[in-house]
């Protein structure tokens, strides 16, 4: 029962999927469909009923059993909510999707003392940049650190990482655009990761698209020719005619049961490139 | 000695009768009790000065020889160090605060038979065997008077109303000797488990006696093991919790460092019950003397055959490995441990999966905490009736405490369930001091609660304590007397809790700190009107909102000071007064000039040089300069410091 609704969902689906097919409303900062679920910042909790007896759950986690009742926005749920949001919009005052979530749950002011750098924290470490360096593009390049609120994400002692392909996958994925790249003078810098990777050229137009890394890490994963390879997204749609972009369609549905998680990587350097 | 190996129920017996022979072989034996609680009061001294006396002695002309061994701490740990006599043919003598110039007599009465005439604290006459329920007198014909004139264990007020049936060879045995612990009755139970029940009569026999989780969640131990066996998915795994963290709780360390073989025969039972080969004993890094105790009996067991391949022929086998925890407190929850031990960062998951069917690498696991483990070969042996015959409806057998903090008796003590605070604190704590008054016991670790001194006669089991907004937690149990400022103590309580947060989500990482902002404005004197319900508030939301129990007992502190200590809230908030005098922004030192003598004491000792005056006449503080720390107060002979 979803809502006062009989709903049935798949075999080990969560709440949260079921709640989404059904276009019921639940929002996430620390979910992404392409890695596994955190439950970490529990905004996407729900109340699961069994008879008199209640709990609160995250719904990006919880996979239902039959003759659970589940409530998707009443009052608990959303005191939870708002009371998150809240913290949320106090640690990062100047992240407009926070104030905007914040102001939907009636909070319109913290009522916590600011913090004295409040102004530029954007992390709300939800992790999922981390996650998706680990689960999606597999390099494990940066991680949390610290404990509690000293807690942050970041390279291997806040130098330069050395597994980092320069992908940016982390800088997509990021829900509050706590994290950054620039490309200059041929290098993109990840100024939050303390690091930087030098770019290549595309063969054809000479300017710099991806990083060599990046280039062997996909080409270990897809059947991509070094002559596709060597060419910026847009001269290889004028040179291959956009048949590479079938190609590459169909490996990332073959290489990998996470369709999507594939494709997420990849159209993150897609983006990147487009630039 | 060398070890021999044990690889029946029937070898196990001819060793138990040796090794009880040699307990009981008439000759005076000392044991000094080096639990960390000892040595940490210069036992080590202590049991050098003997060694040392015993070794002059034997350079002479005498003939008895004197065993003196280590064991651990009886739990009387306000006495340490802790010498036990055995005389021979009398009785088992305590001796406390013993110093080292106490060897040399203490082995001369020991030679003599007699009692050395200081630091007697009493006496016992049998030597228990617990698992066995049975006990050899140490009387042989008449006693002697002196020994008569010491007072027995159960006339003494802290041991009195105290069951030891965990600590049952703490202070008692050599832990470092398997003989010791085998003399004991150690290992039968595994014998009995092994070799004469079914796993699933293993479970049975737990789920009846009542065993309750000892960690601090209190879920039924047979419950667990019955869902872990039946769980599919091999291998499995039973682990031990020794990641002891909460401040002012040490039954877990005492418990490995006086008797570790307990842990491991607990955990072997465990083992064949759930059908698991593979143990963890998981152990914070900070006890090392219990990493070396239990490291050294895990090699003991291998060594004879209790740990490995078919033990006792049963066909089971089944080792044991240690990890040492790194010190993050929430590494003592389950899925943190379990996160620990397989390498990764300690941070816990949601448990809507439970970790008995998905836990260590994904398969069933069984986690209990020391204390538990402790428990089961006595409710093995015993049989669950006997076992189930101690404490209350729910909550039966004992728990182990550690009483800390203001009263007069601290340590370590064991007590049925069901018994009353008032009956721990008053009677076997001791109040507090003199010219105080008792006002709160904290209960449950830092995500436990206070519980003020009306609501003493609370019987001790895990339903009443949680009922009171409080919890059982691992035993620690911190007295609080009017010296005590409760808004404090929430605020001490949350600043651990903040600190030892993993940070993960985010009600506990922001929560804990945001109360810790407001408790310490609170005491500061900048509290706001409203505070109390802001306090609130973020409670409910943590309480509904947080991922693992450290985030979701963490307003514990807080909340429990709130309901019963509101108006000290209200005097610090409405009027900057702190009634206990504590809080250093809302108290002024100033010197009574009636009283004062002009001694300069205070003056010598006032680091930031406040005080001035000259010699016989009235000291005055300076308040400006003052920064509160009291040193002045402790040095005054005639108290004449006032705090308001």
């Amino acid at each position: 029962m979803l809502d006062g609704l009989q709903v049935e969902g798949r075999a080990g689906e969560t709440v949260l999927s079921v709640a989404r097919r059904r276009r019921v409303s639940i929002p996430t900062l620390c979910h992404h469909e392409a890695v596994s679920p955190s439950g970490a910042c529990r905004l996407c909790v729900v109340e699961v009923f069994w008879g008199k007896r209640s709990k609160i759950v995250t719904s990006c986690i919880y996979t239902p059993y039959e003759n659970d009742r589940i409530e998707t926005n009443n009052d608990r749920v959303r005191s939870v909510r708002r009371f998150v949001l809240e913290l949320l919009a106090a640690r990062c005052p100047g992240v407009d999707q926070i104030r905007e979530l914040a102001l939907e749950y009636g909070v319109d002011m913290p009522r916590f003392e600011p913090d004295k750098d409040a102004r530029n924290e954007r992390c709300i470490l939800c992790g999922l940049c981390v996650r998706v360096c680990d689960e999606v593009v597999g390099q494990h390049a940066i991680a949390f650190a610290g404990r509690g609120m000293e807690r942050r994400v970041t390279s291997p002692f806040a130098e330069q990482a050395e597994e980092c392909i320069g992908c940016a996958a982390c800088v997509f994925v990021c829900p509050t655009g706590a994290l950054h790249f620039e490309d200059v003078d041929g290098r993109r810098l990840m100024k939050e990761l303390h690091t930087e990777v030098p770019m290549v050229a595309c063969r054809e137009c000479g300017l710099p698209y991806t990083s060599a890394k990046q280039i062997e890490k996909v080409k270990s994963r897809l059947r991509l020719s070094d002559e596709a390879a060597a060419l910026c997204p847009p001269c290889r749609a004028r040179a291959f005619g956009g048949r590479v972009e079938r190609i590459l369609a169909k490996d990332r549905k073959a290489a990998f049961p996470w369709e999507q998680s594939a494709s997420f990587a990849f159209e993150s350097a897609e983006a990147l490139s487009g630039k | 000695m060398a070890i021999e190996t044990i690889d029946t129920p029937r070898q196990l017996a001819t060793v138990r009768s040796a090794a009880r022979k040699v307990l009981l072989n008439g000759h005076p034996r000392i044991s000094v009790g080096t639990a960390t609680c000892g040595l940490a009061t210069g036992a080590q001294k202590v049991l050098d000065a003997l060694y040392a006396c015993r070794a002059e002695l034997q350079l002479g002309q005498s003939p008895i020889p004197i065993s003196i061994s280590e064991t651990g701490c009886n739990g009387a740990c306000f006495l340490e160090p802790l010498v036990d006599v055995v005389l021979p043919g009398q009785a088992r003598i305590t001796y406390g605060n013993v110093q080292p110039e106490d060897a040399a007599g203490l082995i001369e009465a020991a030679c003599a038979g007699t009692v050395y005439g200081k630091r007697i604290i009493g006496r016992i006459d049998k030597e228990e065997f617990l698992v066995e329920g049975t006990s050899r007198n140490y009387r042989r014909g008449k006693l002697a008077d002196e020994v008569k004139e010491v007072p027995r264990y159960a006339a003494l007020p802290f041991f009195r109303d105290q069951v030891h049936l965990a600590m049952r060879n703490c202070g008692i045995i050599d832990p470092t000797s398997l003989d010791e612990y085998i003399a004991k009755g150690g290992y039968a139970a595994a014998a009995k488990a092994l070799t004469e029940m079914t796993p699933d009569q293993v479970v049975d026999e737990v789920t009846r006696s009542g065993l309750r989780g000892r960690g601090g969640g209190g879920f039924p131990t047979g419950r667990k093991w019955a869902t872990c066996r039946k769980a599919p998915g091999e291998p499995k795994f039973v682990i031990c919790n020794a990641d002891e963290g909460d401040p002012g709780a040490y039954m877990d360390r005492s418990v490995i460092e006086g008797d570790p073989h307990s842990v491991i025969e607990g955990m072997i039972i465990g083992s064949y019950a759930v059908g698991a080969h593979i143990g963890y004993i998981y152990v914070r890094q900070e006890y090392p003397l219990a990493v070396k105790r239990i490291r050294l009996a895990l090699k003991q067991a291998e060594e004879a055959g209790l740990l490995g391949e078919n033990i006792f022929c049963s066909g089971h086998s089944f080792t044991i490995r240690i990890n040492r925890g790194a010190g993050a407190f929430v590494c003592g929850e389950s899925t943190a441990l379990m996160a620990s031990l397989e390498g990764r960062v300690g941070e816990p998951r949601a448990k809507y999966i439970h970790t008995v069917e998905h836990g260590l690498w994904n398969m069933p696991s069984c986690l209990n905490n020391v204390e538990t483990w402790n428990n089961v070969p006595v409710v093995i042996a015993r049989g669950a009736d006997w076992y189930a015959s101690i404490g209350t409806q729910g909550s039966k057998g004992t728990k182990v405490f550690s009483l800390v903090g203001k009263a007069n008796r601290v340590g370590l003590v064991e007590v049925p369930m069901g018994i009353t605070l008032r009956q721990v604190v008053e009677d076997i704590g001791g109040g507090v001091p003199e010219g105080e008054s008792l006002k709160a016991v904290q209960t449950g670790g830092p995500s436990g609660g206070c519980i003020p001194a009306e609501l003493f006669d609370t019987p001790v089991d895990y339903e009443s304590l949680t009922a009171l907004g409080s919890m059982m937690g691992s035993g620690g149990m911190i007295v609080m007397d009017s010296r005590t400022c409760m808004v404090d103590v929430a605020r001490y309580f949350l600043s651990f809790l903040k600190e030892e947060s993993c940070g993960k989500c985010v009600p506990c990482r922001e929560g804990t700190s945001r109360m810790l902002q407001i408790l310490t404005r609170i005491c500061e004197g900048k509290g706001r009107a409203g505070d109390i319900d802001l306090l609130h508030d973020i409670a409910q939301g943590m309480i509904d909102g947080s991922l693992c129990a450290l985030g979701g007992s963490a307003p514990n502190p807080v909340l429990s000071t709130l309901k019963y200590f509101a108006e000290e809230y209200r005097a610090h908030i409405e009027e900057r007064r702190c009634p206990a005098k504590v809080c250093r922004a809302l108290i002024t030192y100033s010197i009574n000039p009636e009283v004062c003598t002009g001694c300069m004491l205070c003056l010598r000792a006032c680091p930031v040089k406040a005080i001035t005056g000259e010699r016989k006449k009235p000291h005055i503080i300076d308040k400006l300069a003052c920064t509160k720390c009291g040193l002045c107060a402790d040095t005054c002979r005639s108290n004449a410091i006032e705090v308001a």
